[in-house]
C-alpha cells in the first residue's frame, strides 16, 4: 500500500520534471514568436513576457521586403518537383534492380552506390560548372536537377522495400498480358505506397529546409527560396530585429504545419528505418 | 537467337533504369570524377584549356593551410562530441518517453519538434538567445542569477561548445525516436521477471535496455556521425565560423575557398580529402554494426 502510494508520488514528480523539460525544448521558439509582436524596446525590457498590445507591423515589413510570393512558389515548385522527380526515378529504377535476375543488375546497383557516401560539398564546383555550361545558374530548374540527382538513396530504400513484397501479383499481372509498365503503375507502385510516404516526408523536409545548395547556386532575389530570404534578410536588416524574427517565423510556418499532419508518418517512418537498420 | 529474345525481354526493364542512370551519371557521378581530376591540376575556374597536372602540389598546400587543417580539426571535434552528447541524452530520454504519463504525447512532440525547422533558423535564432545584446535571453537569465555576462558565441572554445550545445538540442527528440521504436519492441515480460528477482532501476537499464537497444544504437550514431561530419548550415547562420576559424567547419571551408577565394584546387584537394574521411567512417561503421546486429 505504502508501496504504491510512494509509487505513485514518484510517477508525478516524473511527470512534471518531464513537462517542465519538454516546455523548456520549446522556449527559443516562443521566444522567437513572442517578439515578433514586441517593439524592440519591449522585447529588451522583458523577452519573454506577453506583448501589452499585439502589433503585426514587423509581419507587414518582413512581407513587404522579402518578395515573399515568389520566393514561396519558388520554394513551393523547388520542393514539389524535386520530390516526384526523386520518388519516380528512383522507383523506376529499383524495380528491375530488385526483380531482375541478371547480372548485369547488380552491376548497376554497384554503380549507385558508389555515390552513397558522397558528401554534397564534393561535388559542388563541378556541378556549378555544370550548371553555368548548362545556363542553368541561379534557376530554380538547375536547383531541381541537383536535388533529383539524390535519388540514389531513395532507391536503396524502395530496393529494401521490394523485398518485403511478395512477386505473386507481379506475375499475376504478366499473365494477363500486362507489359512491364503497365504492371508497374497497376500492381507494383499502389504496393510501394508505405515506403513512398516515407520517403516523401523526409525529402519534403530536406528540400525545404537546405541552405547548402541554394546559397552556392542561386544568387538574384527572383529565383531565391524562403530560406534563402532569411539568409539574406539577416544580413541586410541587422538593425531591424523584429521584422528578422517576422521572416523567420513566415519560413518556419509551412514546414511546422506539414510536421502536425504527418507526425505520426514521420515516427512510423524513423521507427521502421530503426528496426530494419 | 535465344539470347537475343532474352535481350529483347529485358528491354522495357532497362528503360526503367535509364531515367535514374542518366540524372545520377551527369549530376553525381561525373561532376565526383571531375572533382577527383581536378584536384591534382592547376584549373583556373574558367576552361578545361591550357590545364596542367600538378601532381599532389594541392594536397601538399591543404595540409600546410592553417585554416582547412582548423576546419578538419573542428569538425572531427564536433562529430566527436554531438554523437556523445546527443546518444547520452537520447537512451534515458527515450526511456521516460515510453513511461506511461499523461503528457506523454505532448512531451514527445516537443522533443521532436527542435528537429523539424531548417538549421539556418536553429542557427539564427540561438545566435539571438545566445547574444551579449539586451534581448539575449540566456545572460538576461544568468545577469539574474547575479553573474556576469556571457560570451556564448565570442570566446573561441566556448563558440564550439555553443554550437554543439544548440545542434544536441535540436538531435536529441530524433534520435530518442529510434530508440523508442527499438524500446516498444522489448516484450514487458523481461521487465516483470527482473523485477520479480529484485532488480532496481539502474540495473533493468543497464542489463536490460541498454543491451536490447544496440541496434539502434548502431544506427542513430552513424546517422550522427555522418550528418555531424558534413554540418553546415547550423555553426554558418550561429557562430559565421567565428571567433577567427574557430567554430569553422569543412563544408564551409570548401565553399569559401572555392566560391569566394577562388582556390579551386586547393577546394576540391580539401573536398576529396573530406570525401575519403567520410567513406571511411561509412565503411567502419557499416562493419561494426553487422558485428552487433
Amino acid at each position: 500500500m505504502v508501496n504504491k502510494r510512494a509509487r505513485n508520488v514518484r510517477s508525478i514528480c516524473g511527470e512534471i520534471i518531464m513537462l517542465f523539460l519538454s516546455i523548456l525544448m520549446l522556449i527559443p521558439f516562443y521566444y522567437l514568436v513572442v517578439n515578433t509582436f514586441k517593439s524592440r524596446q519591449e522585447s529588451a525590457a522583458s523577452p519573454l513576457a506577453l506583448p501589452k498590445q499585439v502589433v503585426l507591423d514587423s509581419y507587414k515589413r518582413a512581407f513587404a521586403s522579402m518578395n515573399f510570393f515568389q520566393s514561396f512558389t519558388n520554394s513551393v515548385v523547388v520542393t514539389a518537383v524535386s520530390v516526384t522527380a526523386i520518388v519516380l526515378l528512383a522507383a523506376l529504377a529499383a524495380y528491375p534492380i530488385a526483380r531482375r535476375k541478371k547480372k548485369g543488375y547488380k552491376i548497376v546497383l554497384f554503380y549507385f552506390l558508389l555515390g552513397y557516401m558522397l558528401p554534397a560539398q564534393t561535388i559542388m564546383i563541378p556541378l556549378y560548372n555544370l550548371l553555368q555550361n548548362l545556363h542553368l545558374l541561379n534557376n530554380i530548374f538547375g536547383l531541381i536537377m541537383v536535388y533529383a540527382s539524390w535519388c540514389n538513396f531513395a532507391l536503396f530504400l524502395y530496393q529494401g522495400f521490394f523485398s518485403t513484397l511478395p512477386v505473386d501479383m507481379e506475375e499475376a499481372a504478366a499473365i494477363d498480358g500486362c507489359t512491364p509498365w503497365q504492371s508497374f503503375w497497376k500492381v507494383v507502385f499502389p504496393l510501394l505506397k508505405p515506403i513512398t510516404t516515407t520517403i516523401v516526408i523526409f525529402e519534403v523536409m530536406w528540400v525545404w529546409n537546405d541552405f547548402m545548395y541554394p546559397y552556392v547556386f542561386l544568387s538574384s532575389n527572383k529565383s531565391f527560396t524562403l530560406v534563402m530570404q532569411v539568409y539574406k534578410g539577416v544580413g541586410q536588416f541587422s538593425n531591424d530585429w523584429s521584422m528578422m524574427l517576422a521572416t523567420m517565423v513566415i519560413v518556419l510556418v509551412p514546414v511546422a504545419i506539414f510536421y502536425i499532419f504527418m507526425q505520426k508518418n514521420i515516427v512510423a517512418g524513423i521507427t521502421a528505418g530503426a528496426v530494419k537498420g | 537467337m535465344k539470347k537475343k529474345n532474352a535481350f529483347r525481354k529485358e528491354l522495357p526493364y532497362i528503360a526503367f533504369l535509364i531515367p535514374a542512370l542518366i540524372v545520377y551519371t551527369v549530376m553525381m557521378f561525373w561532376p565526383m570524377v571531375q572533382a577527383i581530376f581536378l584536384s591534382f591540376t592547376d584549373w583556373n575556374g574558367l576552361s578545361f584549356e591550357g590545364l596542367h597536372f600538378i601532381g599532389f602540389e594541392n594536397y601538399a598546400k591543404v595540409l600546410h593551410d592553417k585554416q582547412i587543417m582548423t576546419s578538419m580539426t573542428n569538425t572531427f571535434i564536433f562529430a566527436i562530441f554531438v554523437p556523445i552528447f546527443v546518444t547520452i541524452i537520447a537512451i534515458p530520454l527515450s526511456v521516460a518517453l515510453n513511461s506511461k504519463m499523461k503528457t506523454r504525447n505532448f512531451q514527445r512532440a516537443a522533443f521532436f519538434f527542435p528537429s523539424v525547422p531548417s538549421a539556418l533558423v536553429l542557427g539564427y535564432l540561438w545566435s539571438y538567445i545566445m547574444s551579449p545584446m539586451d534581448y539575449g535571453l540566456l545572460n538576461k537569465f544568468v545577469t539574474s542569477l547575479g553573474f556576469r555576462k556571457v560570451l556564448w558565441l565570442s570566446k573561441p572554445n566556448l563558440a564550439m561548445f555553443s554550437v554543439i550545445f544548440v545542434c544536441v538540442w535540436s538531435q536529441i527528440g530524433w534520435h530518442a525516436c529510434i530508440y523508442l521504436a527499438q524500446l516498444q519492441s522489448i516484450p514487458g515480460e523481461l521487465y516483470e521477471s527482473a523485477r520479480i528477482d529484485g532488480a532496481n532501476g539502474w540495473q533493468i537499464f543497464t542489463r536490460i535496455t541498454i543491451p536490447l537497444l544496440k541496434p539502434a544504437i548502431g544506427t542513430s550514431v552513424m546517422l550522427l556521425l555522418i550528418s555531424s561530419l558534413k554540418v553546415f548550415d547550423l555553426p554558418f547562420a550561429l557562430t559565421g565560423g567565428g571567433p577567427g576559424f574557430s567554430t569553422t567547419m569543412i563544408s564551409q571551408v570548401i565553399i569559401q575557398k572555392g566560391f569566394s577565394d577562388r582556390m579551386y584546387g586547393q577546394s576540391m584537394a580539401t573536398a576529396v580529402l573530406f570525401f575519403i574521411i567520410v567513406a571511411v567512417v561509412t565503411i567502419i561503421q557499416q562493419k561494426g554494426g553487422k558485428k552487433n546486429g
